[in-house]
């Protein structure tokens, strides 16, 4: 995953989204900081995806679903050659 | 409100066009006009169910076109859009048109033509469903969100592969029988699971899912003439009622959902038409789930209330599902074969459901009289779902 | 060759003199040929779980396959028209010694002509792959063939690369990702207009476990019935293909 995403922390009740929303889901509230999104995770599920829109030369991507240990799920490209569900994954 | 009825329903040839999508749109409409024998009667409004003819067909403003090439002036016309479930959608639109009694006759048509463009934009147009900047930018397709959906189902449930062909198997065979459907060559467990050249036959699209495992990317149109009920004897002798109606949405990004494994949209949608209904999932004789992939009928079985958590597989297995069996789904063939118009895809469920409920699916007929039918339109990847009930022999 | 063949202009028999100019003639327009390994058949059991036979065809049966593309030839959709328009006359210059190393090789299921592969030797080492025409539609006929033909050029004629274009790009774009395929600018395809893309051995070899199949030997009883080729009903298969044409949407 792109190291430079951002989640948002509401600043109203601290409650961590990715992506953002316009309402925080948790109080409402509208207001919100960045909080880049790093450090490690488990794989929740991934996939090897052959139909791939435009503009994709390769034969398949990799892509799955990380429960980060800072409090969010992110989507994104897998690098690891070996997927598994549980495995540690780095953000 | 009123009681509202399906009193007409047309249906193109789904497959690979030929011809324009307002020309298929016209031809299933002229059905369901003719089905309905209205005569003199005048079309109040025109609700045209479609996701993609900017891009695919270079059209805007489908609805007013579909008014012109049919005389049908004044008629108030729109085009509504709910990505594959954008078909019920329009027929929800045109249920409360007629209910509330603004309209009388309203005509909804459900239009879609993928293959205008190359497979590859079609991928790419459906795939602008997804979340733009949590999904779609890292190359997340429908495919892919259908291929993480599986392996975390499959794995939490004990589904295994061999009960993804087999939900393949039945549709395929009951979609040969469809002389409508867009793929009509039956499968077998060794062609595409089991056999020395299964890999070949079936190679993998989004893990664990394969080819087989998807819809194919398909034209096609359908069309329904509501009216209210008590007006429909006029038009025809056994309309089919719209008994009830439900929706729900749930997060965009798939991986905000508390549990990625359910579809809590599914499960209200389906609760709110039954509850509108006044029936439950037993009193269902026949269903048209969206298999857009296999593991999403099973899933949607148990998530409507048919079946009990991770007993959808068990019941596919000891067939009750099949076109024989004690609650047959999909026996048009589903996504899966009949094929997968993206927006016209829940038009022709209720279509579907109403040859059933009126006895006139020929080959493909449920038996026993069925009177109750439930279709299922699911929406970006199940975060916008539409369940429809209808009831028939009225 | 027997004079017949020649002797259309009614009754005269020819003079020995007259016999012996054609057959010089006929000799010089023959192009020497290449002794090629013959194509080993295979079966494989499709998704709808008939089997197809893989087998190199002859020159005997070239007539009957050409009354099956004839059709074919007007069906203008996914390129149907241009591949069936070129196979036809290539299969006819096969049969009429017009071309120099053509294979061709066909799948069949129960006499049934699923679909037609073919394509030349250039020179021992290189090949050039010509056209996959697929009559049994929707069970990956095509993909199977084409694999059958690649593996024919490398394993079989001992080749080094095979040069392809595709007649409809979005079909070309897939073997391209798929095998995948390189570019090969500077060979001029003989089929003209794009230029050569190549398979090489060893990405033939990378993709094989992926996208070969089928089982030898076929059995002597599966075999046989994929021979002959069935003449179909002319009349039946007009319709089909017409029906494809008009088909309601
Ligand atoms: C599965 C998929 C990738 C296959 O696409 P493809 O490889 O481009 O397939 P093609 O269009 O080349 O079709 C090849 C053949 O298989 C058949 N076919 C296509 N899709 C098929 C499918 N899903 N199942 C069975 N057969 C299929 C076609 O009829 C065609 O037959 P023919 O050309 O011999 O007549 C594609 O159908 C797909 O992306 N499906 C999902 C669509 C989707 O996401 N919809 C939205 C969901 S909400
Ligand atoms: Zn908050």
């Amino acid at each position: 995953m792109a190291g430079t995403v951002d989640a948002a922390r509401c600043r109203a009740c601290a409650r961590l989204t990715y992506p953002t929303h316009y309402y925080c889901p948790a109080c409402g509230g509208r207001e919100f900081e960045p909080v880049p999104i790093e450090g490690e995770g488990t794989l929740l599920t991934w996939t090897r995806v052959h139909a791939l829109p435009l503009d994709y030369e390769q034969r398949y991507i990799t892509l799955g679903i990380v429960e980060l240990d800072m409090g969010i799920r992110a989507t994104g490209r897998l690098e690891m050659g070996d997927p598994a569900i549980g495995r540690r994954e780095r953000a | 409100m009123r009681d509202v009825a399906i009193v007409g329903v047309g249906s193109t040839q789904f497959g690979r066009a030929q011809w324009s999508l307002l020309k298929m749109m016209c031809e299933a409409s002229h059905d369901a006009i003719v089905d309905a024998a209205i005569g003199e009667r005048k079309i109040d409004a025109v609700y045209v169910a479609n996701m993609g003819s900017v891009r695919t067909s270079r059209q805007a403003g489908l609805a007013s076109a579909l008014v012109d090439r049919l005389n049908l002036f004044p008629a108030a016309a729109e085009v509504v859009e709910n990505g594959p479930a954008s078909g019920a959608s329009a027929v929800k639109h045109g249920v409360q048109a007629v209910a509330s009694g603004m309209c009388d006759l309203v005509l909804v048509c459900g239009g879609e033509r993928m293959n205008e463009v190359n497979a590859f934009d079609a991928t790419e147009t459906v795939s602008y469903l997804s979340h733009r900047y949590a999904e779609y930018v890292y190359g997340v397709t429908l495919p892919a969100l259908a291929g993480m959906f599986a392996r975390l189902y499959m794995d939490r449930h004990g589904v295994e592969p061999r009960h993804l062909a087999m939900v393949a198997i039945k549709n395929h065979a009951n979609g040969a029988r469809n002389r409508k459907a867009h793929l009509r060559i039956p499968v077998t467990m060794e062609g595409i699971l089991t056999g020395p050249d299964a890999f070949m036959n079936n190679p993998p699209v989004a893990e664990p899912l394969r080819f087989f495992d998807c819809c194919p990317v398909s034209d096609g149109s359908s069309a329904v003439l509501l009216a209210p009920a008590a007006l429909a004897a006029e038009f025809r002798p056994k309309p089919v009622l719209v008994a009830g109606i439900g929706q729900a949405t749930d997060c965009q990004a798939v991986h905000e959902r508390p549990d990625p494994t359910q579809l809590p949209a599914v499960r209200l949608a389906a609760e709110k038409a039954f509850a509108m209904a006044g029936i439950g999932p037993a009193d269902i004789d026949v269903a048209e789930l969206h298999d857009a992939f296999t593991i999403l009928e099973i899933a949607e079985s148990e998530e409507a209330g048919f079946f009990a958590p991770g007993e959808g597989a068990k019941a596919l297995e000891r067939g009750d599902t099949a076109l024989g069996g004690r609650l047959p789904i999909n026996p048009s063939g589903g996504l899966k074969a009949r094929g997968h118009p993206v927006g016209n895809t829940g038009v022709s469920q209720v279509v579907e459901l109403a040859l059933q409920l009126r006895g006139e699916a020929g080959d493909y007929q449920v038996a026993g009289n069925p009177e109750r039918g439930f279709a299922l339109n699911f929406g970006g990847f199940g975060n916008n779902v539409v369940a429809t009930v209808l009831k028939g022999g009225v | 060759m027997t004079r017949t063949l020649f002797d259309w202009d009614a009754g005269e028999p020819l003079t020995p003199e007259e016999e012996r100019m054609i057959d010089e003639l006929e000799a010089k327009l023959r192009p020497p040929a290449l002794p090629m390994a013959p194509y080993p058949p295979k079966a494989i059991t499709l998704a709808s779980g008939e089997v197809m036979v893989v087998r190199q065809a002859s020159t005997d049966e070239v007539d009957t396959m050409l009354r099956i593309i004839e059709p074919v030839m007007w069906l203008k959709r996914d390129f149907f028209d241009i591949v069936a328009a070129r196979l036809f006359g290539e299969l006819l210059a096969w049969k009429l010694h017009r071309v120099r190393n053509e294979y061709c090789l066909v799948g069949v299921v129960d006499g049934e002509l699923a679909g037609i592969v073919n394509g030349r030797l250039v020179d021992e080492k290189h090949g050039m792959s010509y056209h996959t025409l697929t009559l049994k539609r929707g069970l990956r006929v095509g993909a199977h063939l084409f694999a059958s033909k690649m593996e024919h050029h490398i394993e079989f004629l001992g080749q080094d690369e095979v040069w392809i274009v595709a007649e409809s790009p979005i079909g070309h774009r897939r073997w391209m990702i798929e095998y995948p395929l390189e570019e090969k600018f500077d060979v001029q395809h003989e089929l003209g207009g794009a230029p050569s893309w190549v398979l090489t051995r060893e990405t033939y070899f990378k993709a094989k476990e992926r996208l070969v199949s089928g089982t030898r030997p076929v059995p002597e009883e599966l075999l046989a019935r994929s021979w002959p080729i069935r003449e179909p009903d002319l009349r039946v298969m007009l319709v089909q293909v017409e029906d494809l044409l008009e088909s309601r949407i």
